[in-house]
């Protein structure tokens, strides 16, 4: 015991000679040709941890990638990034810390359109053109945010396709569910909107706080009987919708949630409940799109494990501003931003196109289903792996 | 614009009385056993406070932790997670003594601070845990697929692992209410915890009674986790929510009353499942810190009694 | 700490040691130094930087006005919250809506929003101030989650997307107004270590009920005490907001902003005036350099340092501090020496009724009857002693006359008026003052201040300090009126509990056995002050005793109570030897 005192105060004190090491040490000597250094944050704790990893390592796979072909103005280039604990609040003053004190040229924003809206004000008054791979909600991108760059198709498209798929296979009831948080809401009321025009009647509708009990929730959608099941969610809520449904003995003919199915863990969570469980995801194994596989190989063999769509994102963040970078051959943040709200990038998820507010424009997030344990891509036709399996058994 | 309210349209009127009736009754069936579930997360919490007077703010990182430990071992080896139950109560009930040899004991001696100082050293404690799940088994949400569906009785369903999981939280509550009123060593925990002084003069010794009441607690909150991971996702930050959830049942039970918390726990199940079904999952997610709140301040007063 | 003790220099210590004073007066300039240092490099912050520094001195800034803020209600006056973010939130919310809809400038929104986190916790207090200890704790987070779930999904505030607000980024004048708020929570800190009102927070800490029998107006200090704990986060919130331009549920109600703060407070010194500055900056800073360099082990960090904290030295880096003798805690309304000063007349009461009428008292505990229809009276210039086995009701019976009990039934007056709805405190300050079985004194407190405390309601605070001055010369702890109580003997501090019964300078005096336990020669001492009681203006005396020779020649008339009920009363001789009380005390030799 005597020890352990002394032992915490050497670490302490090592903990105090830190900052003023941090605080007051020199940049790094400039050379020849300085690294570009591109600054982010991302989740890597905190609640949106899980679909932050992904995206950080998919921009970690795409700063190698452009590494391997000489960087960018023949420059390397340096990722520089901190853990926001999915805090907006934190967020901030890291932002802060990588435009003023890091000096990064770059930057890219962090995950979750939360943590994005909380330093939109900060990226507009140092007038960074700032690539948002994980901010879906297309309220961000307005005039008075206009160096917000978008480079993913936005919350709204998410399981655009599964209502009017349903109804073309005689659904006519939906229930719809979406989780109080920005993007699930975004996504909730595009949804609520789709069944409106499309005819459906909603027999069952209701936004929740992130909770683990749904079996009230879902003995009321029992009761209901509607023939789909839409929810937007994030990863655990999804699990506990399912797992619900299935012990109130309740299975309805489509069962579609957002950003839970595509994760690996939802398949392993849920067993034989996830077969035909209906998801979105932004970006596909099977994309033809330039540079797909080189991403794909890259990916697994640095990480060990398959990308998922927030990695992709992540690795068109950096394609969109290497395209940008290297044809203007500048780091000028104006040119930067004007280059990409006027041009088309070819990027691993398809064509990014942003309009003038830096909203990306005309792309969509397509449809996966789990079918016997495997994603399977399902819409677009075009590039459908599997036909569409229904209904939904629960089992 | 956005309504907050769930709603249901055309089938809720046209049920036929005896579907009220079944409905009433699954929604008590549901009640109960999430209910189930509350007392199996808060009852060790409870032990724990009631013998020491010490809020373990650590208790839901231990939770985690056995949770997430019976995930990465029925991944592993593909058996079941309800295996993990021995090794987590034996576990828990060592790393428990332990610690609070180690670090509650020190502060025990306090005498009137020591419920906030021991409050203050777990809950650095769970900082500890929580950094400490996160590095070892990372940040995601996880479950175990197992026991996923339900027994149906009539047209009543029963989830199966949320009834594992209330029968091993009864069996738990029984037998230390058995342990704490018939047995020798149980009334001596109970003495201790009543007048601390009075006990050593009779030949009590009260640090020992306090090292066995926090190992068995902590123990049965790791084997509560084994359970809680079948029924729902858990990642480390989870932890702090089932701290909270188990504070705010134990609260509601009346603090150190065992059979009072299992009331509570169960009442609390019932009304949270009927306010999800009618007003939808805000109402319900909000509900305990309603009631704790009209509880603490309206209610009885053997809260302020305690100090 | 040592060095206050007058018995260490020889003399009866009345006044300081001439070297202490200079000590104390260089260790002021020391302190003043370090204040000015302190002030420079708040200053020269924006000049070196108007980005991450600023922005980090701005942060660091607002974690020490809510780490002062929760200082107040937490550290000083002993109610742990769990939940003050609830008030930064509202003071954030209000900070945007008032600047998005009302279109105030920011520094009004700012100010309103402290005004908003004044009525919330004005109307919140006197409900949630009735829990205590953990149960406050608690009530508080639920609050903080009930405020988070409202905010998520109340459209006009902006739901789960929060609000933005025009950005319009100022560090340097947003940087200099939280230096301003930070100085006014420092003031306020200040204000509670230096003044009366500081004291009477403070012995809530300690002892809630023994304060009220002091003559402190509990709930009105504590509410006060928690409205000032909730001005300050709520205006760091309306600046927060404003900064970020920016706010939404998730960081306004985030509970774990709050046990950061916790974090800060303890390891700095909870409940001292420079613990949250010194906790915050230290732990910032080095959190903030920790957190960039193993960004996976930040919390961690938190956890260790919080365990060590209180295993290794519970007092935080100001117990730490003061082991040196630094950043002591001042002794409040001190005088540099005790003035010698005549006792106080009072004027006598008009009047012809008794001190004190208790008509047919009954108090039950559940089934359990503690007094069943006792009535008694005492006249002016009566002294009564009140006897009676253990669990007779003695105890029971002062509890019902100062307030501690609520009575089930019956009546008491004092001097002609119904007394059964006062609160305790006000009859402490109307004159009735009490004696504990067991002394409840402010352990942490100087005998000074124990005694001041009592002398303080209702005067002047220079009349308070000759009052106590007085006192401390009377009952005989002069000598050591600078000592911490917990360091007397347990003789002596029977003598300070009397002390304080003096110092309320009351009319009526309830002594429950002030002699138990003490030397024979103590009992003398005693014995003489209450000879003298109706020299300095008590009316009337009763007291319970077991020591029944020390007192039986003392009073005029005596009581005996058995299971709750009067069963003799009259001249003491005359009491002694009836049979009645003779068996209920089983033969006891008198």
């Amino acid at each position: 015991m005597a020890s352990l005192p002394a032992r915490l105060g050497a670490l302490l004190a090592g903990g105090l000679a830190l900052p003023l090491a941090g605080l007051f040490a020199a940049p790094p000597a400039a050379n020849a040709a300085p690294p570009i250094v591109i600054g982010t944050t991302i989740s890597e704790t905190g609640a949106l941890a899980t679909d932050g990893l992904y995206e950080i390592k998919g921009i970690k796979a795409g700063v190698a990638e452009a590494n391997l072909h000489g960087g960018w103005l023949g420059r390397k280039i340096v990722l520089k990034y901190y853990d926001d604990k999915s805090s907006p609040g934190t967020a901030v003053r890291l932002y802060q810390r990588l435009v003023t004190l890091d000096k990064v040229n770059l930057l890219v924003g962090p995950y979750s359109s939360l943590v994005t809206i909380a330093i939109a004000p900060l990226i507009n008054k140092y007038k960074m053109a700032t690539l948002e791979p994980g901010a879906s909600v297309p309220s961000i991108y307005v005039p008075g945010n206009k160096w917000n760059l978008m480079n993913t198709a936005d919350s709204t498209t998410y399981l655009h396709q599964l209502l009017p798929l349903a109804k073309q296979h005689g659904a006519r009831t939906a229930a719809l569910l979406g989780l109080e948080s920005a993007y699930s809401l975004a996504c909730y009321h595009a949804r609520v909107a789709q069944a409106k025009q499309l005819g459906l009647k909603i027999v069952y509708r209701t936004t929740y706080t992130l909770q683990t009990d749904f079996s009230s929730i879902a003995l009321a959608i029992k009761h209901a009987n509607p023939d789909v099941v839409l929810e937007c969610a994030y990863y655990p809520d999804s699990v506990n919708l399912v797992r619900a449904l299935h012990e109130q003995g309740f299975a309805p003919k489509f069962l579609g949630e957002t950003v839970g199915p595509v994760e690996a863990a939802y398949v392993q969570a849920l067993g034989p409940l996830a077969n035909r469980v209906f998801g979105n995801t932004g970006w596909w194994f099977n994309f033809k799109t330039p540079g797909n596989k080189t991403f794909i190989a890259a990916y697994t063999r640095m990480f060990h494990q398959q990308p998922d769509y927030h990695a992709a994102a992540g690795y068109t963040a950096i394609q969109v501003l290497g395209a940008a970078v290297q044809a203007t051959h500048s780091l000028d943040q104006a040119k930067i931003r004007h280059w990409i709200v006027t041009h088309t990038v070819q990027s691993i998820q398809g064509p990014i196109h942003d309009n003038a507010n830096g909203r990306t424009t005309g792309a969509v997030q397509d449809m996966v289903q789990i079918q016997n344990g495997v994603l399977k891509l399902v819409a677009p036709a075009e590039l459908a792996q599997a036909p569409v399996l229904f209904p939904y058994t629960g089992h | 614009m956005r309504r907050r309210r769930a709603r249901r349209a055309g089938t809720a009127r046209r049920e036929g009385a005896s579907e009220v009736g079944t409905l009433a009754l699954q929604l008590l069936v549901n009640g109960i056993l999430l209910g189930g579930l509350y007392v199996l997360v808060a009852q060790s919490l409870n032990l724990i406070f009631g013998v020491m007077g010490v809020v373990n703010l650590a208790h839901g990182s231990i939770i985690a932790l056995a949770g997430l430990f019976t995930y990465w071992f029925s991944m592993r080896t593909g058996l079941s997670p309800l295996l993990v139950l021995p090794l987590a109560l034996a576990g828990g009930a060592a790393a428990g003594a332990a610690g609070q040899r180690l670090l509650i004991e020190p502060v025990m001696q306090a005498g009137a601070k020591a419920g906030l100082l021991s409050l203050i050293v777990t809950f650095g404690l769970s900082y500890v845990l929580i950094e400490l799940a996160l590095q070892v088994f990372g940040s995601d949400f996880v479950s175990v697929p197992y026991l996923q569906s339900s027994w149906k009785l009539g047209a009543l369903a029963f989830g199966k692992a949320l009834v594992v999981a209330g029968a091993f939280a009864a069996v738990m509550s029984a037998l230390l209410y058995w342990w704490l009123n018939r047995t020798y060593s149980g009334k001596a925990l109970l003495a201790a915890s009543q007048s601390p002084t009075g006990a050593l003069s009779c030949g009590i010794d009260v640090a020992r009674v306090r090292l066995i009441a926090f190992g068995i607690g902590v123990g049965l909150a790791a084997a509560a986790g084994v359970l809680v991971i079948v029924i729902m996702p858990v990642a480390p930050q989870t932890a702090s929510d089932l701290t909270l959830l188990a504070f705010v049942i134990i609260a509601l039970g009346g603090l150190g009353d065992y059979l009072g918390v299992a009331a509570a726990a169960l009442l609390l199940g019932i009304a949270q499942s009927v306010a999800g079904y009618y007003l939808g999952g805000n109402a319900e997610y909000v509900l305990p810190y309603v009631l704790l709140l009209v509880v603490m301040l309206a209610g009885p007063g053997r809260f302020r009694r305690l100090g | 700490m040592e060095e206050a003790t007058g018995e260490r220099r020889g003399e009866p210590g009345l006044t300081l040691g001439r070297e202490a004073a200079a000590e104390r007066r260089g260790r002021r300039r020391w302190q003043a130094g370090a204040a000015l240092g302190a002030l420079a490099v708040v200053a020269a912050v924006p000049l070196l930087s108007t980005g991450y520094l600023l922005q980090l001195a701005t942060d660091t800034l607002t974690a020490i006005i809510l780490a002062y803020g929760w200082n107040l209600i937490s550290g000083f006056t002993g109610y742990l919250s769990f939940g003050q973010v609830s008030f930064y939130g509202l003071g954030a919310y209000s900070t945007a809506l008032l600047v998005l809809h009302a279109h105030l400038p920011w520094y009004f929104a700012v100010l309103a929003s402290g005004v908003v986190g004044a009525a919330a916790a004005l109307l919140l207090g006197p409900f949630m101030l009735r829990l205590r200890g953990i149960l406050f704790a608690l009530g508080m987070l639920g609050l903080a989650r009930i405020l988070g779930v409202v905010f998520n999904s109340w459209g006009f505030a902006g739901a789960s997307l929060g609000l933005s607000l025009p950005a319009e980024l100022m560090p340097v004048r947003i940087y200099v107004a939280t230096c301003l708020l930070a100085l006014l929570a420092f003031a306020c800190n200040a204000f509670f270590v230096h003044s009366g009102f500081g004291l009477d927070a403070v012995s809530l800490n300690e002892d809630e009920e023994a304060a009220a029998a002091l003559g402190v107006p509990a709930t009105r200090v504590k509410v006060i005490a928690f409205v000032l704990s909730a001005i300050l986060p709520a205006m760091a919130g309306g600046l927060v907001a404003w900064n970020r331009s920016y706010m939404d549920p998730s960081s306004a109600f985030n509970s774990s902003l709050d046990l950061q703060i916790v974090v800060f407070v303890l390891f700095g010194g909870i409940g001292t005036l420079w613990g949250p500055f010194l906790g915050t900056l230290t732990l910032m800073l080095a959190g903030e350099q920790f957190g960039v360099a193993f960004p996976d082990l930040q919390l961690a960090l938190y956890g260790v340092v919080v365990i060590s904290t209180v295993l290794a030295f519970p007092g935080g880096l100001v117990g730490l501090a003061n082991r040196f003798g630094w950043l002591m805690r001042p002794i409040v309304l001190a005088p540099k020496t005790l003035p010698a000063v005549v006792p106080p007349a009072r004027p006598a009461r008009q009047g012809a009724a008794p001190v004190l009428e208790v008509r047919d008292l009954t108090v039950r505990f559940g089934g359990l009857t503690a007094l069943d229809g006792v009535s008694l009276s005492l006249r002016r210039g009566e002294m009564l002693g009140i006897i009676g086995a253990n669990g007779a009701g003695k105890t029971t019976l002062f509890n019902a006359i100062t307030g501690f009990v609520r009575p089930t039934s019956g009546e008491i007056l004092y001097f002609g008026e119904p007394i059964s709805r006062v609160p305790i405190f006000r009859r402490a300050q109307r004159g009735i003052a009490r004696s504990f079985q067991i002394p409840r004194l402010l352990p942490s407190l100087t005998v000074w201040e124990n005694v001041v405390l009592a002398s303080r309601h209702g005067r002047q605070s220079h009349r308070a300090a000759e009052h106590a001055a007085w006192v401390l010369q009377t009952i005989g702890l002069a000598p050591m009126w600078r000592d911490p109580a917990s360091r007397l003997t347990p003789g002596y501090q029977r003598q300070l509990e009397f002390a304080r019964v003096l110092a309320l300078d009351p009319e009526l005096v309830l002594l429950d056995e002030v002699m138990a336990g003490m030397t024979r020669e103590e009992q003398e001492a005693v014995r003489g002050v209450i000879r003298c009681l109706p020299e300095y203006g008590v009316a009337a005396v009763a007291c319970v005793e077991h020591v029944i020779a020390a007192v039986s020649d003392l009073c005029d008339r005596m009581v005996v109570l058995d299971f709750g009920r009067k069963i003799a009363e009259g001249a003491p001789a005359a009491v002694l030897t009836d049979p009645v009380v003779v068996r209920a005390y089983l033969g006891e030799p008198l």
